[in-house]
């Protein structure tokens, strides 16, 4: 504690430091102004998710940066972080239902600022944060007693007044979402069942399409050709994303014992990376969107992720290892080129980065 | 001269025991004394060399209203992991896992087969009439399960005459728990003496806190419905005994009842049945037990059901004999038992799982002298699909100084014990694992018991014992292989215990305390991927290191005020320790008097418990609830001729 406590101080100092040389506009102060926060879900039953925090320069994490700054602990597995303007929104599910919560932190300082529970939020997945008050949380809302998914709602965050306030119905299990001009694409969890693609608009926030795939659709991103990625079950499809139309599919792998999961767009838009595995094993791989097919036979890394994204600034790739949900986890990284850069042990789970 | 002194001292409250039993006899027609049974319900018989603890009655009677896990963890350094009030409770006996402890129910193994542990939480006090704690490996004498230790459960045959009890415990949060029994014992002709209990039980915890929340964390909202219905009948002649037992369970336990939505059921019934026939040094044994476990979350118009019976019988034939005219004499225990299975799962690989499993033991006792004792026990156990190891186990005791005031016992033990995979190991669709072995374990103890009575106010005891326990092929859900279970570890369990008492008796007041401390260190040591070098060598999640109770009481006349401390050490929540939950001291205090008339009788009791108001969590990091009350009142009237 102390020494983290030391760690947090000299981190602070070195960047309140850096900051007041290079800058001359009012900047904003805080430790976590800038750095890599890692989204460890943690142990399901116990509750013990939290968030590192990593300057890019450092191979050593803080642990539990919510814990060090507010004193006590998020209580929940933790399945999502963004930055809008100068909020910060954790995503905390807790076993227990009607426990779960978005939280709400100073982005800058970490300090806890609100929250909202149950029964505006249950079972929060993932968030997107538009401008600097609005944010786009995917729930899948309780499940059924034989564990099938209901239909599923967005809640839309307004940060200024920490309110839900509107709730979008969606498609069954929603999850990841995709910003794009006026547009949000949400896709489904692969057991869900729920198999259409919902648009919405941004504007009004109603959904205004809603496309039909064959396996429950994930949106990945919109590439440098401004084209809609998805993948559906082994396949990968690119979308236009103003006319929805499907333009191609690729097949990733025709072994249906494997299935792929943790897609990442590389900063420049033309790379995905993904895993693809049973559940024992696997391999990463990567795919640029003017492939016409998935090299499987020189995959990125010959090992499976339980987290994978890409470094915007520094291009490093960034891939959660979960050894057992009893013992932390590593970030490691690696170039784009797939040499190794070095790894970082980080909390239970690592499923998830945000980079700022 | 000083030789006959120490004998007269050693024999003579052995000598008044017996003039009080002729004088029972004696009295003809009123109460009647059969041989006493020792074999088949006391296999602490063959456990020398081992820690054996017998729960005293005092002790029984003031836990009556509670549930077996809040007994042990006062009065014994046994961890539960405990998942919030009247919700899941499991076992950690000397730094094992929580299915390496067997609870035997008149010497029949009881735990869960499916998961191959107890919920302590699904026992009550109520539900039996003796307690004994074995500590270590015992795997010999009572098969499966026994790695850590085994809880020893057992009937007691009812004196002559017919009493009735009743009673209720009222507390706070809106929780209860009434019960009622009646013994009985009568003699049928001039030969045949009957005699039996039937005892019900029924406990509500609704869990209704004031404060729902502690430290600003809400307490996870549970309620427990309990019942229980318990008949032990006895026939016996001074030959023959027959005796049947039953013991039927049913424990519902809601989490968030109120969230219908969310609300999660877990319904657990056992029906334990028992039919023993004893005639000069043989014992039969038949017995049938069915555990069925439901389970809903949200809607319960379709539970999750799983039902497993067991059909037992076991054979043993119990020798004596005298060797030479030393007063040596070797007593030896051999049988047999065989066990049919039958499990329905919804998620095992097959709708309908049969397994059957058999035991072959001899166990020894051989009192060599009268300061050594000497028990050796063999054991195989045979289970469909695979063997378990021969387990085979010696322990002895030696009087090394028996001259009052003092004496001294010294005790060691040496055993290979096993635990039978559990049928999830085994038959899970998909995680389970048709080919996982066995786990096997070599437990080693020493120790020493030492009384000293300083005269006839003043009495001490203490207890000192140290082990060390390899567990082999210890199971692991893997999270890298798809959480199938295997057999990845290897434990290595050490510590140390002590116990120290004191006992002052004056003419109205008496005083008295017992102290509990354990050592417990308990590690993973095998090394079984990349990553487990993170873990190896270090403390096992949610144990701790050091555990300790005290139980003071002063007394004075029909008034008994009770002190009841427990200490657990920081525990680390997580495998690689970057995860912990710190230290935490608990107090209760009780409050007792009680009326007496020759035929009536009433216990008030008053309990606080929580006293400080400590903050702890559950196993899951929820807050336990703080300060809380109970007053019980038992009356009970019998008759005397």
């Amino acid at each position: 504690m102390k020494k983290q406590l030391t760690r947090i101080l000299t981190v602070t100092l070195i960047s309140a430091i850096a900051w007041s040389c290079n800058q001359s506009d009012p900047a904003p102060k805080g430790t976590y102004v800038q750095g890599v926060f890692v989204i460890n879900e943690g142990n399901f039953s116990q509750n013990n998710g939290n968030i590192s925090f990593l300057t890019r320069e450092k191979n050593i994490a803080d642990s539990d940066i919510f814990s060090i700054v507010n004193g006590s602990s998020l209580k929940g597995g933790m399945q999502g972080y963004a930055v809008a303007g100068d909020h910060g929104i954790i995503l905390v599910d807790n076993s227990n239902p009607g426990s779960d919560k978005v939280e709400i932190v100073d982005a800058n300082l970490f300090t806890s600022t609100g929250s909202i529970g149950a029964p505006d939020i249950e079972n929060p997945r993932e968030v997107v944060a538009i401008g600097s008050t609005k944010a786009y949380v995917t729930n899948w809302g309780i499940l059924n007693s034989d564990y099938s998914y209901p239909a599923g709602y967005i809640a839309v965050i307004d940060l200024a007044t920490k309110k839900v306030v509107k709730k979008i119905t969606t498609d069954k299990g929603p999850e990841n979402l995709v910003l794009h001009n006026n547009k949000i694409f949400v896709g489904n969890y692969d057991y869900s069942e729920g198999k259409n693609l919902t648009v919405i608009n941004t504007t009004s926030d109603e959904v205004i399409n809603s496309i039909p795939f064959t396996e429950e659709p994930n949106p990945i991103g919109v590439d440098a050709n401004g084209k809609l990625w998805v993948q559906a079950g082994l396949d990968l499809i690119r979308i236009n994303p103003d006319t929805y139309e499907k333009e191609t599919t690729i097949k990733i792998s025709t072994d249906m014992s494997k299935s792929a999961s943790n897609f990442a767009m590389s900063p420049d838009l033309r790379t995905i990376y993904f895993v693809l595995g049973d559940f024992t094993r696997g391999e990463t791989y990567k795919f640029q969107i003017t492939d016409t097919a998935v090299n499987l036979a020189t995959p990125f890394a010959k090992r499976m992720f339980s987290g994978l994204a890409v470094d915007p600034r520094q291009g490093l790739i960034y891939a959660g290892v979960t050894p057992s949900y009893t013992q932390s986890g590593y970030a490691i990284r690696y170039r784009a080129d797939g040499t190794l850069v070095d790894s970082v042990k980080v909390g239970i789970a690592p499923t998830g980065f945000y980079f700022r | 001269m000083l030789n006959r002194q120490v004998f007269r001292r050693l024999f003579l409250p052995a000598l008044t025991l017996l003039a009080v039993a002729e004088n029972c006899v004696a009295q003809k027609d009123s109460i009647f004394l059969s041989p006493v049974t020792v074999f088949g319900f006391v296999p602490e018989r063959f456990m020398s060399g081992l820690k054996v603890q017998k729960i005293d009655s005092v002790t029984i009677e003031q836990f009556r209203f509670r549930n077996i896990a809040d007994l042990l963890s006062l009065n014994t350094p046994v961890i539960f992991k405990n998942y919030g009030p009247g919700q899941l409770s499991t076992v950690a006996f000397r730094g094992t896992a929580s299915n390496h402890t067997a609870v035997l129910w008149n010497g029949l193994n009881i735990n869960l087969p499916t998961l191959g542990q107890t919920d302590f939480s699904t026992i009550p006090v109520a539900g039996f009439d003796q307690l004994s704690v074995q500590y270590g490996s015992s795997a010999s004498i009572v098969g499966t399960d026994a790695v850590g230790g085994s809880i020893l459960l057992s009937s007691s045959k009812p004196e002559a005459g017919l009493q009735v009890m009743i009673g209720r415990q009222q507390e706070s949060f809106r929780n209860s728990q009434t019960q009622a029994t009646i013994k009985f014992g009568t003699r049928l002709n001039s030969t045949w003496n009957f005699s039996g209990k039937t005892a019900a039980y029924d406990g509500n915890m609704n869990n209704r806190y004031r404060h729902p929340e502690r430290n600003g964390e809400a307490i996870s909202p549970s309620t427990t419905f309990q019942k229980g219905l318990v008949q032990d009948l006895f026939f016996s002649n001074n030959k023959h005994e027959l005796s049947a037992h039953v013991w039927l369970t049913d424990n519902k336990l809601t989490n968030n009842p109120e969230n219908l939505a969310g609300r999660q059921m877990t319904r657990i019934k056992s029906y334990r049945t028992m039919l023993r026939y004893e005639i000069e040094g043989w014992t039969v044994r038949t017995s049938w037990i069915r555990d069925i476990i439901d389970y809903a979350i949200g809607d319960y118009s379709t539970l999750d059901h799983a039902v497993t019976d067991r059909y037992g019988i076991r054979g043993e034939r119990t020798f004596e004999w005298k060797v030479g005219k030393s007063g040596s004499t070797i007593q030896m225990q051999t049988g047999s038992e065989f066990t049919h299975y039958k499990t329905q799962v919804e998620n095992y690989e097959r709708p309908v799982i049969t397994e059957n499993r058999g035991d072959f033991f001899i166990l020894t006792r051989w009192q060599t002298t009268s300061r050594l004792l000497i028990s050796a026990n063999l054991r195989q156990a045979l289970v469909t699909g695979y063997n378990p190891p021969f387990t085979p186990s010696l322990g002895a005791e030696y009087r090394l100084i028996q001259n009052l005031p003092y004496s001294i016992k010294l005790k060691g033990s040496v055993g290979r014990s096993y635990r039978v995979p559990t049928l999830n190991e085994r038959y899970w669709k998909d995680l389970g694992n048709p080919n996982i072995k066995p786990e096997n374990g070599f437990n080693k103890e020493a120790g020493a018991e030492a009384g000293y009575v300083l005269n006839k106010i003043h009495s001490f005891t203490a207890n000192l014992t140290a082990y060390h326990n390899r567990i082999d092929n210890w199971t692991y859900w893997n999270p890298t292989n798809n959480f199938r279970v295997e057999n990845l570890q290897m434990v290595i369990a050490r510590g140390a215990e002590m116990q120290f008492g004191w006992k002052g008796n004056w003419e109205y007041w008496k005083f008295g305390g017992m102290l509990n401390y354990a050592l417990t260190s308990t590690s993973q040591e095998k090394t079984f991927d990349a990553y487990a070098s993170d873990i190896v060598g270090k403390q096992l999640p949610h144990i701790p290191l050091h555990t300790g109770n005290v139980t003071m009481f002063m007394q004075y006349k029909n008034f008994r005020l009770t002190n009841q401390l427990q200490i657990i050490s920081k525990r680390y929540t997580t495998a690689d320790h970057s995860q912990s939950v710190p230290a935490y001291m608990l107090e209760n205090l009780i409050i007792e008097t009680n009326f007496n008339r020759p035929h009536f009788r009433a216990s008030l009791q008053g309990r606080v418990n929580n006293v400080s108001n400590t903050f702890y969590q559950t196993i899951n990091g929820n807050p336990m609830p703080g300060r809380s009350f109970a007053v019980s009142l038992l009356l009970s009237a019998k008759t005397i001729r």
